[in-house]
């Protein structure tokens, strides 16, 4: 199965945030009640309402300011940890589609418990409701996808940094633009690109933009995230490709 | 705009200054990344490193207010280096033209300036005339009195340094965007600004955008693909509004508004058609009798031109009635009755305390919006007491863009229909309808009671409904026009009732009516602005031309003075990216500005600034009204004493007032601060939309300030604590954003803090937004069009 | 004619249903609620943003039956300058319209008064025309100091609007000045 893939390009991301929105325009998810709190970065965090996020970060680069975004979304792992935790305690919470490998919560993961799902995540992203404790997370737009249209982020992206389609194209598009990236910016990467759907193409150390921006760059001491791929059953290496 | 969004993508280099097009136009990115992608540099000038700033090859920062500076040493660099396109130069703007010998200029004040009136008498900047009439030129450039000779004399005092001590940019900086600009001044290669209110909203705003227009010509970049001046402009159709002539000086299609001392029509056209000697420029303008009589008659079909003529109301000579006059003498008690319609004046105009104080003067006051907002509602507003305000309000509600059928204009000229989706909500309406019923309402009071001046009540067309409801497609064929008589031009005979093809066609006479000249072609045989026709030539394609996509004015013209983009035998300058070509009968391409063959038929030819009665593009720009030459001067309030290029602090023309909301701080140790105002992406103007749109409310739910690492350790700020940030004017609460994107500038050996907020609050929803920032900036002007200075005003920020 | 790219978003939407069924997808129960469902008895118009100045080309689908109001608004992928996206502005008019805080009868504040009344349509207009007739015919002034003849009205000012459709802003600008007002300023002043 080759499915259907993402590809981020964060060197054109300019943290318009119509992604953020219009997923919630797609999803009618409800906006949250969010104060100024001394960053542009609203809501705070991921949640069950918010399914992509845009993480706006200021930090340096080799002494240079930067000035770094990052629309947050699930990967959707070829082999996703969440799926592969879940399953023996509620087979089919989390399913994945076999035609685009699209990884999707349904509604039995209100039986599951959240902090065995979220810490599992190499990326951090699944969410639950307080209310019904549903989980929730990006499910790329599976409902659209199988109507021949892109997922509402990727539809909506001014400049081309999402980007969607058959996942051979799509990691052949990644792979020419970071040949195209790497004279100019020798630490570009593309993120995890064997293990997950969902690729990013970074200009700088991965921790420059959030904590969780790659499998094996997760934070210090986290035990069970940092090694959730390999203790799972993914048998890829985690290194940058 | 001169050119298009899409044309973006042509460009060599793109100098992006006083705008923040990622965050207030992010479309506008797919195509300057495009552009970069070819190979394109991108160039940011701001006070601020924004969301812009992130995609740019060189960023370089400078103090609110400076601009000026900036670009009088960009002019001083490329005439000092040669790096000027001296064929497009010579040829095609007016730096050969002799200037009469009574122009001076003199520390700071151009000749002729009447320091009581606070204005030019702008007699002496004038041209030398030759025996026919026609302005002498010096095409080898180097009489003292050439045009260019003074240009180069007058920004000679601009050097490096002092535009470093004055703008905070340094040195290096302004060197790199100097150099990298400056390259687009070969004839291949083709470089676009992109400009805003960043530009605009100063005492000095036309002087920054002619400076612009300086540096454009003297690189050739005017006319060209990837090239131009582009004003991108706020909203949805201000681009359209303006040219429908919603402004106190201008009818629609730019035809200046009457004064009073022009009584009849015959003197009307006598003094605003310009007239030229020189058989070889087209001064388009002389045909102005046809558009005000073509005007005149879509206002009054039945009555005499003479007559309709004298329906116009007639402003006093010499007086202003823009905006912030328009506050004023409201603050004065002048008006009884105001229309706030599909703006909220108490939010967005400068001196908001004003403003409000203002509208409690009213006797009445409509009101006609979405939501709820801080105009409707100032009689409940901070400070207010209801019981003592007697302004009656009527709020009626209009209805969304997508609930109702019409045209638009966007920032590259393009009119783009709308159809309806939804019907209007609840009793909402679309404001089409709202004005037809309205006047139905007053004209039928005037048929049975009369009253003042009846006639252009009684006879003004409002043939725009069909049966009882308004109708946009009737409202766009009499803005495009039609005859009223039959007429034969050439060979071709038009009924009473057919459309008027194309403005040349329109008529002095009266056998025609047009609404709007510049519209005619855009509602013929069919509505043009409805088409969806992606179909492109080969030449077109190369260039992002999409001729039969909605429509352009002028008659679908997409890159204006497009003449400028071929040498005088027709050439392409870039012919990797043409805009037309003479194809030895006719022009290919883009549609050219006029018919006629290039330059080098000397019978034929004619000069590409066709607007321009002279045709030539102007360095020495003689009908502003603060100098022919921008020149630079320190925003009314400032945190210096003095500047490098003269004695004179202020420009000496800015449009002020008197009273006791006009106090202003300069080099006040109370307001230490730098201040700016400016949008978010997500949110729009005021915020009277955005702020109800949950989605964007919750991406920046409230207001806040942006300060350096630096002045935050300076005075002890936390992110995200309540700050005060405090006018001379007003005050008004802030979140702290502490932000390495914001530098403390050196200016004149001292160290300035710069801080910016943004205008989309207030205090009507949500209720812990905040206010408006208008609450802080000053009722001061530029001296040509009126426009406010928010954008460089002096402030103090503190705990709360 | 080429087939117009956003006939295929709407294609799409019609068939929507038979592709779920008919492709073989494994659906579990929580995918198959098939969004796409609120597209599919929805009739398409295009539109351009109520935003900034770029013009961005929408597509909105309103509900054919039922309440017949918008379900969803996204870009047109036909338009050339926008080629389907959109700015989160321009992302989210759908919510902008369907909004329970969009003031929809018109409302009255009476002299003095510390609140807002509803009030019909046709009261409002009657009153507003009496208000500008008074008003016009007390402040009309036929001469200025100069003994010029002006014809104008000095007692009555206006503002807006760039939110107006241009067909709008023109019988705007005719009606203001047949009333003979000066004061006529908008957005693009400040």
């Amino acid at each position: 199965m080759s499915g259907k893939s993402f590809f981020i390009d964060l060197s054109r991301c300019t943290a318009c945030r119509g992604c953020q929105v219009a997923c919630k325009q797609w999803k009618q998810k409800p906006a949250e009640k969010t104060a100024n709190t001394g960053s542009h970065q609203n809501p705070p965090d991921l949640s069950a309402a918010t399914l992509k996020l845009v993480r706006f970060k200021e930090t340096a680069v080799g002494g240079d300011f930067k000035w770094l975004f990052f629309p947050d979304q699930c990967r959707h792992c070829l082999d996703s940890p969440c799926k592969l935790a879940s399953d023996p305690v509620i087979q089919d919470a989390i399913v994945q589609d076999p035609d685009t490998g699209a990884v999707v919560f349904t509604e039995k993961t209100k039986g599951l418990d959240i902090n065995l799902v979220r810490p599992v995540c190499p990326y951090d992203i699944p969410r639950v409701d307080p209310v019904t404790k549903i989980m929730y997370k990006c499910d790329m737009c599976l409902d659209r996808v199988r109507s021949g249209m892109l997922p509402a982020c990727v539809k909506t992206c001014p400049t081309g940094a999402m980007n969607f389609g058959d996942r051979q194209d799509v990691l052949a598009m990644a792979a020419k633009r970071l040949g195209a990236l790497a004279p100019r910016y020798p630490q570009a990467a593309l993120i995890d690109a064997r293990d997950v759907r969902a690729v990013y193409l970074t200009l700088y150390p991965v921790r420059q933009y959030h904590a969780f921006v790659q499998a094996a760059e997760a934070a210090p001491g986290n035990f069970s995230r940092r090694s959730a791929l390999a203790l799972l059953g993914g048998n890829a290496p985690r290194t940058r490709t | 705009m001169t050119n298009h969004w899409i044309d973006i993508k042509n460009a060599d280099a793109i100098l992006i200054m006083g705008s923040n097009p990622a965050e207030n136009h992010p479309i506008s990115f797919k195509w300057v990344l495009r552009a970069k992608d070819a190979g394109g540099v991108v160039i940011h000038v701001d006070p601020r490193f924004t969301r812009t700033s992130t995609q740019a090859d060189i960023y370089a920062p400078l103090r609110s207010g400076s601009d000026l500076g900036f670009l009088g040493g960009m002019i001083r660099y490329i005439l000092a280096n040669n790096l000027y396109f001296k064929d497009y130069v010579v040829n095609y703007t007016n730096a050969s033209f002799i200037v009469g010998d009574k122009y001076a200029f003199s520390d700071g004040l151009f000749s002729g300036f009447n320091e009581d009136k606070r204005a030019y008498d702008k007699s002496s900047w004038s041209f030398v005339k030759d025996g026919r009439g026609v302005v002498k030129k010096d095409p080898s450039l180097t009489d003292p009195r050439c045009v260019f000779q003074l240009m180069r004399a007058h920004y000679d005092r601009y050097d490096v340094k002092k535009v470093s001590e004055i703008c905070g940019t340094p040195e290096a900086d302004l060197l790199k965007v100097f150099q990298s600009f400056a390259g687009t001044g070969t004839p291949e290669k083709s470089g676009t600004i992109l400009y805003a209110m960043g530009q605009t909203q100063h005492t000095v705003g036309v002087q920054n955008i002619r400076a612009m227009t300086l540096v454009q010509m003297l690189l050739g970049n005017i006319g060209v693909a990837g090239g131009g001046i582009n004003a991108l402009r706020g909203e949805s159709n201000v681009q359209g509004s303006t040219d429908q002539g919603l402004l106190f000086n201008s009818l629609p299609g730019y035809l200046p508004a009457p004064p009073a001392s022009m009584p009849d029509l015959k003197t009307y056209n006598d003094k605003t058609t310009p007239v030229s000697k020189d058989p070889r420029s087209a001064n388009w303008w002389s045909n102005r009798p046809k558009y005000i009589a073509s005007l005149l008659k879509a206002m009054y079909p039945g009555q005499e031109l003479e007559e309709a003529y004298a329906y116009l109301p007639k402003l006093d000579d010499g007086k202003d009635y823009s905006w912030l006059s328009l506050f004023d003498v409201m603050h004065n008690g002048g008006f009884k009755g105001f229309f706030a319609w599909g703006q909220n004046p108490a939010a967005s105009g400068a001196n908001a305390n004003k403003t409000r104080e203002a509208l409690a003067k009213l006797d009445w006051m409509v009101n006609v919006n979405l939501f709820e907002n801080e105009t409707g509602s100032f009689w409940k507003g901070p400070g207010m007491d209801p019981a003592k305000i007697k302004t009656e309000v009527f709020f009626l509600p209009c209805c969304v863009s997508i609930e109702k059928e019409g045209s638009v204009s966007n920032s590259g000229r393009w009119m783009q229909w709308r159809y309806a989706g939804p019907k209007p909500m609840g009793q909402s309406k679309p404001d089409g309808d709202i004005i037809y019923e309205l006047f139905l309402k007053i004209r039928a009071l005037y048929a049975k009671e009369g009253g003042a001046f009846e006639g252009p009540i009684k006879n003004l067309n409002w043939d725009v409904a069909s049966g009882n409801a308004y109708d946009p497609h009737k409202a766009a064929r009499l803005i495009n026009g039609f005859f009223l008589k039959e007429k034969t031009i050439g060979d071709k005979t038009y009924k009473p009732g057919d459309p008027a093809p194309a403005f040349a066609l329109l008529q002095a006479d009266g056998s025609t009516c047009s609404g709007n000249w510049i519209y005619c072609q855009s509602y013929t045989d069919k509505n043009m602005a409805a088409r969806r026709d992606r179909t492109q030539t080969p030449m077109q394609e190369k260039i992002g031309l999409y001729p039969s996509w909605s429509w352009a004015w002028p008659v679908n013209r997409r890159i204006i003075y497009n003449r400028a983009s071929v040498d005088p035998s027709g050439k392409p300058y870039q012919p990797d990216k043409p805009v037309i070509e003479w194809a030895g009968d006719k022009w290919t391409g883009d549609i050219p500005d006029g018919p006629w063959p290039p330059m080098a038929d000397v019978e034929k030819g004619r000069y590409p600034f066709i607007m321009n009665a002279e045709g030539f593009g102007q360095f020495f720009g003689p009908g502003r009204n603060d100098g022919p030459f921008p020149e630079y001067y320190e925003p009314l309030e400032c945190p210096v004493a003095q500047h490098p290029f003269s004695k004179r602090l202020h420009n000496p023309t800015a449009l002020v007032f008197k009273g006791p909301r006009e106090e202003r701080a300069v080099c006040d140790p109370r307001f230490p601060f730098v201040c700016s105002t400016y949008r978010v992406t997500e949110h729009w103007q005021t915020g009277v939309m955005t702020r109800y749109t949950p989605w964007l409310l919750e991406a920046e739910p409230q207001m806040f300030v942006e300060v350096s690492t630096e002045l935050a350790r300076l005075r002890g700020f936390k992110p995200g604590e309540k700050l005060i940030v405090e006018s001379a004017r007003g005050k008004l609460w802030a979140a702290c954003i502490i932000t390495e994107r914001i530098k403390p500038f050196t200016v004149m050996g001292q160290t300035v803090h710069q801080v910016g907020i943004p205008w989309h609050f207030g205090w009507v929803y949500p209720k812990d937004g905040g206010d408006s920032a208008n609450l802080l900036t000053s009722s001061v002007g530029d001296p040509n069009t009126g426009i406010p200075e928010t954008k460089a005003f002096m402030v103090n920020v503190r705990k709360a | 004619m080429t087939i117009e790219r956003r006939q295929f978003l709407k294609l799409s939407a019609a068939t929507a249903a038979a592709a779920f069924s008919g492709l073989g997808f494994d659906l579990k129960p929580a995918f198959a609620k098939a969004e796409l469902a609120k597209l599919t008895r929805t009739r398409q118009t295009t539109s351009v943003c109520c935003y900034c100045s770029v013009g961005c080309g929408l597509i909105v689908n309103t509900a054919e039956g039922g309440n017949g109001r918008a379900v969803n608004v996204e870009g047109d992928p036909d338009h050339p300058i926008n080629e389907g996206s959109l700015c989160p502005k321009g992302a989210s008019i759908w919510q902008l319209t369907e909004n329970d805080k969009r003031l929809t009868s018109v409302m009255y504040r009476a002299p003095y008064s510390d609140k807002w009344e509803e009030k019909p349509w046709d009261w409002a207009l009657d009153r507003i025309a009496r208000k500008v007739k008074d008003t016009r015919d007390a402040t009309f002034e036929v001469k200025n100091a100069k003994d010029q003849v002006v014809n104008r009205v000095a007692g009555m000012a206006s503002v807006g609007s760039a939110a107006m459709d241009n067909e709008e802003c023109w019988i705007y600008q005719s009606m203001l000045r047949a009333m003979g007002l000066t004061y006529i300023e908008h957005q693009a002043r400040i």
